[in-house]
């Protein structure tokens, strides 16, 4: 009986995990642009979804492998994110406080409308040959899109760890998320810090794009919902860490595959909202934040 | 507007009757026979104006800054459905809607007054996705769905013409504007401003800072869903992924920033652009949200205070102000 009970729970809950590592991977640069400049960048889905459909049309123009893609996508979207902080963020902060949430709004706007009038309102997919079926691990079979993107979440994420712990830039970001004023004491040029941290975090949007693309079809109004999904993921993660991001992801994908095993796949994604809701009523700097 | 008082009276009883004749003539429009695109897109400037105002009630008065007005305006047009089904008239439908938008508000205020600043922001964009898909689960009157989804028609409403839609949107419009006069004139408003200000100083002189952002978030909830509900009378069909879209904050968002957040007169302007540039491009409907889009973000960057608050900071204005006041 209790067997019976773990064989059937084993798909799920695998499934949980590997989903929340993707959800992990979209989360990885909101959480650093809130973590570093307290902003929630409202684009940030639409900006993962762009990247989605920018990987679609290298792929039907050249032909060229989604995750290959990325040779491009990366640098590009680290271009955008380091122009978008330097010529519009940084100016909105010295505006008030909800000026940078509402510049945010406009770029997604401009972004979702674009995306429709380039690519239609129609749904699309990536696809590569090695990420088409299933893989075996053992107890059950799972997508082998989803296991890629949890590895791909892995391998972002612990590159953010280090980076953020070890090079000089890293230490910057870190210490202008910490004590702005400080940092600039200590002679950091913060404006300049910040325009790298939103590169980085867009590059990290670029990569989950890619992943996401893989593994869902999307439209120009795919970013929405996940955008709502990864300020879960952060919000239950605690804020700024990198580690924290990667279990809140795990603990998400685990509440929408468990709820839909226990109570039909239609009430999935209400769970999920309904716990982003608890934990941002109940301790809003985070299960794992101080 | 103190320095009004000083006024000659000719100006005064101008200042008077200008509103009066203007609702007057507005009101004649469909009787006169205004083509109906006029008259359709004059209603949807009433609609988007009572939301727009209701939402620079909380983010540019109250320093709520709510991310979820689709939550109040689905719910408002579900009440609506299950009114109508039932029989009962479309008219307790719009109440309807009011109260259990502003009742829902109450509920959520214990919550998300909790969140503060982002966390709010944020805490109140999760809820119109979380009842999405309590809509797509939940079928409050059974059956027949439209449209494969969970959507609903509007019962009840086939005797009513545009005229009537009309009608009520302009006095749904006419009331949130007296509305934010009156608030931001009384006890409420100043209560209100000086929250936003800073709710520690606020609270440290005796005001009651939750009771207050709740009183704020259940009048701008009732108007909100009234004016949802009549929206739906006029669309008569319902479904969860329109209703709780977040089209509905953008709508909000581009009215009261465009215009000028935290002015009376913003939204006023901000919607007649709103609905001009839905006219102007309504047939290319994803580059009017592309220009919008790129508004929103150009006017935040160089004149943040938007239109109005933008005309008068100019010298002009403040001569033409002072001229009136008689100095």
């Amino acid at each position: 009986m209790t067997v019976e009970v773990l064989a059937g729970l084993s798909r799920p809950i695998i499934m949980g995990v590997l989903l929340g590592g993707l959800y992990a991977l979209i989360a990885l640069g909101l959480s650093m642009v809130f973590g570093v400049m307290k902003l929630i960048n409202v684009a940030h889905g639409d900006l993962m979804i762009f990247s989605a459909y920018f990987a679609y049309a290298v792929m039907t123009t050249w032909g060229i492998d989604p995750i290959l893609s990325l040779t491009m996508g990366i640098p590009l979207w680290f271009g955008l994110g380091f122009v978008i902080q330097k010529y519009a963020m940084s100016r909105a902060f010295g505006i008030s406080m909800e000026a940078p949430l509402i510049i945010a709004f406009g770029i997604s706007l401009i972004l979702q409308s674009l995306a429709q009038i380039i690519w239609s309102p129609y749904s699309r997919a990536l696809e590569a040959p090695y990420a088409l079926g299933g893989i075996s691990l053992g107890i059950t079979t799972v997508p082998k899109t989803y296991l890629l993107s949890f590895v791909a979440a892995l391998v972002v994420m612990l590159v953010l760890r280090e980076f953020l712990r070890r090079s000089y830039l890293g230490k910057a970001i870190v210490a202008a998320s910490q004590d702005k004023r400080g940092a600039e004491l200590v002679g950091i040029n913060t404006g300049r810090v910040y325009a790298f941290a939103f590169g980085i975090a867009m590059a990290t949007a670029a990569i989950a794009g890619v992943f996401f693309g893989l593994t869902f079809p999307f439209t120009p109004t795919s970013g929405v919902g996940f955008l709502i999904i990864a300020f879960g993921v952060i919000i239950i993660g605690g804020l700024g860490s990198m580690l924290g991001t990667f279990i809140g992801g795990i603990v998400l994908g685990l509440t929408q595959t468990l709820s839909g095993y226990f109570l039909g796949a239609a009430t999935q994604m209400l769970f999920v909202y309904l716990i982003v809701f608890l934990v941002l009523a109940v301790r809003p700097q985070g299960i794992f934040g101080r | 507007m103190d320095v009004d008082r000083n006024m000659k009276v000719p100006i005064n009883q101008l200042r008077l009757m200008l509103p009066v004749v203007l609702v007057a003539v507005l009101a004649i429009f469909p009787i006169i026979g205004t083509p109906r695109v006029w008259l359709l897109y004059l209603f949807l400037f009433f609609v988007y104006l009572t939301m727009a105002n209701m939402w620079n009630l909380l983010a540019g008065y109250s320093g709520l800054t709510f991310l979820g007005p689709a939550a109040l305006i689905g719910l408002a047009g579900y009440t609506l459905v299950i009114v109508t089904w039932n029989d009962l008239p479309f008219y307790l439908g719009i109440i309807g809607g009011g109260i259990v938008a502003a009742a829902f508000a109450a509920l959520i205020a214990v919550p998300t007054f909790r969140m503060r600043g982002i966390y709010f922001a944020i805490g109140t964009l999760v809820v119109p996705e979380a009842l999405r898909y309590v809509f797509y689960l939940w079928k409050p009157v059974g059956g027949e769905m439209q449209g494969g989804g969970a959507g609903y028609m509007i019962k009840g409403i086939g005797e009513l013409s545009l005229t009537e839609f009309y009608w009520l949107a302009l006095a749904i419009g006419i009331v949130s504007i007296f509305l934010m006069r009156i608030i931001l004139r009384s006890k409420l408003g100043l209560g209100l401003a000086a929250i936003r200000d800073s709710d520690r100083a606020a609270a440290s002189s005796g005001v009651d800072v939750f009771r207050l952002k709740l009183y704020a978030f259940v009048i701008a909830a009732f108007v909100t869903g009234a004016a949802g509900a009549i929206f739906y009378i006029y669309q008569g069909y319902i479904a969860p992924a329109s209703a709780f879209n977040i089209r509905w904050l953008m709508t909000c968002l581009l009215a009261t920033v465009i215009g000028g957040i935290r002015t009376e007169e913003g939204p006023i302007v901000g919607t007649i652009i709103v609905v001009f540039l839905h006219f102007l491009l309504a047939r290319y409907g994803a580059l009017s949200l592309l220009i919008q889009g790129v508004i929103l973000v150009v006017i935040m960057l160089l004149i943040p205070e938007g239109i109005v608050g933008f005309v008068r900071k100019t010298r002009a204005y403040r001569s033409l102000a002072a001229l009136a006041a008689g100095r």
